[in-house]
């Protein structure tokens, strides 16, 4: 389907895509969106991975997308969890107020 | 047909919707309403368009080449002998009769929602929404690879989670969309597990007059439909396999269909919008179960026990809703129960073998069913968002042209004159001589009749006639017509249909049966159910049609003209449980709530007083280490999330370039 040379665009997306999330990352200090930034961060390795897949002709990549895909799926239940106990204990949603890890 | 041909027009009617989705999703709330009544409505009349010259082609086909299956392009390909998925479509006449529903019906219906939608902030999520959903209805109904076909169900079940959920601030209707999607997971599960027990069981079939233990060598190991049917003969006749396969895709059926027991999120679904219901939980979606039936009817030919049990959780879902549908007060919670009542009729149908006549009620009950919602909908929106119909009454004066549809509608649903009463004594008829204990189902069937004309007429009687009995009924207006012409248009059809569809041999085999027949008897399918003949066949309809009168009329002395009282007979002392019993549903949400719900939660309170402070005194102690350790690195340790962030981000960077400059020393 896709050709050869539309392959080094789809890596610099995904690259553009992944820098755009880690900048997320480190900027913005709702935890929510924090989440969201690194759904971005993955979805990018996720379009190199499928874009290699193609490039490549080999199903390895895809496979590689789809256990991403499951492991983003556990980790977004995780945080979600933290973040809903955060709430439920009345703590403000700020990265930047959460500084247990140093006590 | 051509193979391209039938790509590109399939790929088509996939694609209308799915743009008007991404445009109104993407652009409608920049754009305004305008933009997204005029999207989100073209892109379907678009799909509508490309349906109606499907079904000429399909027509216009030669006999034995009206079945197309295209491949739009290979998705997944790990070899010969191995998993191969391909983006297939497959065009034949069922296909195109789903299609022509889910897109006519649907057209109407967005443009109803046009008006309904009119005073609602959320339009373009809404369109956006509905326009995802009959492209993945289609999606569905078009599939010609088990995998494109499981896609298709998980996304028609996503985009009922998300309309029903659609006014997000109700708690109930949150509750509402939650429950409809952990039902309709369990049916996925259901499919999924049938799809990988067929990918890794079945053989080639033996063609007649080979030796088969010649050919019988090796696996398939395919997904692809009209594969899986010409070899399903492979898995034998009623063996455990097949049977268990079988079951598996009834539960799944049975889960999007909201047959028993898998049932009860369907009036909770009302929650949604009305246009939702109707396109929905009516006319498409909860037939999606009759549809997979009916296209895996070459497996279900093979197993007699589960397709036995089909038909009689079928019928059992018809009494039990129909029963239910007597004493609710919620107009929409009535006609939610009679759509589950009905479509027990066309499982009931798939499930002796009857298939077309099971997509002929699905034909004829999307038509009547729509009108219903839609023109309930006219009323909730006429008396200030009311749904409970003691509310309602005398509301025939007010809005005239919706209460002279209603009774069309009603009638047709009841099965007198209209629509119902060819679709429904049809498939009663193939019940008298097919399925497990022929003439007892039948029996059954007929009084299913009685009850649909009790409660179509008793919803009836108590919205439009009498009195009005508040404020709002009072001053409830007809409403405009952007709202009205599909409802006119609905009930035009379903007036007509039944008439024309069977016009030219009453009392026969109808069109719909000749259209459908040449897919359940490709190669690979069993026997057609026995029909019965002109003069048992007319007794029948004559027997059925006056079941459905001995309703309607018993529902219009009681709620119309209100000259007899029920109540004096049902306060004898068998029967005094029985409004009970049926206002409360039965007691399902109760007893799922007892038997599964609060089980659940007492074991996870329980692991939670056993093990919090199990795993708290672990993990405190493994932190406790892990401080006293780091403390001599204490300073970097800022605690700080983004902090953290930020260091990886700096060393994967200077990695990064230090491989970079290796990799360029070394060249």
């Amino acid at each position: 389907m896709l050709s050869q040379a539309m392959f080094p665009w789809i890596l610099l997306t995904a690259a553009f895509l992944f820098t755009l999330g880690a900048l997320g990352v480190l900027i913005r200090r709702n935890p929510l969106v924090v989440f969201m930034s690194i759904e971005l961060m993955l979805n990018a390795v996720n379009l190199a991975l499928v874009g290699y897949s193609s490039f490549l002709n080999s199903e390895e990549g895809q496979v590689f997308a789809f256990m991403v895909i499951v492991v983003a799926a556990a980790e977004v239940v995780v945080g979600l969890g933290l973040l809903t106990r955060v709430f439920s204990i009345g703590r403000e949603l700020d990265v930047d107020d959460l500084d247990e890890m140093k006590r | 047909m051509s193979t391209s041909t039938a790509a590109l027009l399939a790929g088509l009617v996939l694609l209308f919707p799915l743009a008007g989705s991404a445009l109104c999703g993407l652009l409608g709330p920049v754009l305004g309403r305008r933009f997204v009544n005029l999207a989100g409505t073209l892109s379907i009349a678009g799909a509508f368009a490309v349906t109606l010259v499907i079904f000429v082609e399909v027509l216009g086909a030669a006999a034995g080449h009206q079945s197309v299956t295209a491949t739009l392009w290979n998705w997944l390909n790990l070899g010969s002998g191995n998993l191969n998925v391909s983006v297939s479509v497959t065009v034949d006449q069922l296909s195109v009769l789903m299609l022509l529903v889910i897109t006519g019906v649907g057209l109407l219906i967005h443009v109803y929602s046009v008006g309904y939608m009119e005073h609602d902030d959320g339009v373009a999520r809404f369109f956006s929404y509905m326009n995802f959903f009959i492209f993945s209805m289609a999606l569905l109904v078009l599939a010609a690879n088990l995998v494109i076909l499981i896609i298709g169900w998980a996304a028609v079940a996503l985009s009922s989670y998300l309309l029903i959920g659609f006014w997000y601030e109700r708690r109930s209707a949150v509750l509402a969309a939650r429950k409809a999607m952990i039902t309709q997971v369990i049916g996925d599960v259901a499919l999924v597990i049938a799809a990988f027990l067929l990918f890794v069981n079945l053989t080639p079939a033996c063609p007649p007059g080979v030796h088969c233990a010649v050919i019988r060598s090796g696996h398939l190991y395919t997904l692809s439909l009209p594969q899986i049917f010409a070899h399903a003969g492979s898995l034998g006749t009623g063996t455990p396999l097949i049977t268990l396969i079988c079951i598996l895709l009834a539960i799944a059926a049975f889960a999007k269909s909201a047959q028993f027991p898998l049932h009860t999120w369907l009036p909770d679904a009302m929650e949604g919008p009305t246009p939702v219901s109707a396109l929905i939980h009516a006319a498409t979606m909860v037939t999606a179960g009759v549809y997979l039936i009916a296209r895996f009817h070459a497996l279900f030919d093979l197993a007699p026990i589960a397709a036995g049990m089909v038909a009689c959780v079928g019928m059992g879902t018809a009494v039990m809703a129909g029963f239910i549908a007597l004493t609710q007060q919620d107009i929409k919670r009535v006609i939610a129960y009679s759509t589950m009542s009905q479509i027990g009729l066309m499982i009931f149908a798939v499930g002796i073998g009857a298939y077309a006549a099971g997509m002929y009620q699905f034909l004829l009950h999307a038509f009547f069913k729509a009108l219903l919602f839609l023109a309930a909908g006219n009323v909730i929106h006429a008396v200030h968002d009311e749904q409970d119909i003691r509310e309602m009454g005398g509301i025939d004066a007010r809005m005239r042209v919706t209460a002279w549809s209603f009774l069309v509608g009603s009638l047709a649903l009841a099965g007198f004159l209209f629509a119902g009463m060819f679709s429904k004594e049809d498939l009663l008829g193939f019940g008298l001589l097919n399925g497990p204990g022929a003439p007892a189902l039948y029996i059954v069937g007929i009084a299913v009749n009685v009850l649909t004309g009790l409660y179509a007429f008793r919803l009836y009687g108590t919205t439009f006639r009498g009195e009005p009995r508040s404020e709002a009924a009072r001053n409830a207006h007809e409403a405009r017509a952007v709202m009205l012409w599909p409802v006119v248009i609905l009930a035009g059809l379903s007036a007509v249909a039944g008439w024309a569809l069977q016009w030219p041999v009453s009392f026969g085999p109808h069109l719909i049966n000749a259209f459908l027949n040449p897919v359940f008897t490709a190669p690979g399918s069993g026997p057609l159910a026995k029909a019965p003949g002109t003069w048992p066949g007319v007794i029948g309809f004559l027997i059925g049609v006056t079941c459905s009168l001995i309703g309607i009329g018993v529902a219009i002395r009681i709620w119309w003209r209100r000259d007899l009282d029920p109540s004096r007979l049902l306060a004898r002392p068998g029967l005094r449980l029985l409004p009970r019993l049926s206002f409360n549903k039965l007691y399902f949400d109760e007893i799922y709530d007892a038997l599964l719900v609060r089980p659940t939660r007492a074991v996870a309170r329980a692991l939670r007083r056993v093990g919090e402070p199990v795993m708290d005194s672990w993990i405190k102690g493994v932190s406790g280490v892990a401080t006293d350790f780091s403390s001599a690195f204490r300073s970097a340790q800022t605690g700080l999330i983004r902090d953290y962030a930020s260091y990886m981000v700096l060393f994967v960077i200077i990695f990064t370039v230090a491989v970079m400059v290796a990799a360029g020393l070394t060249r």
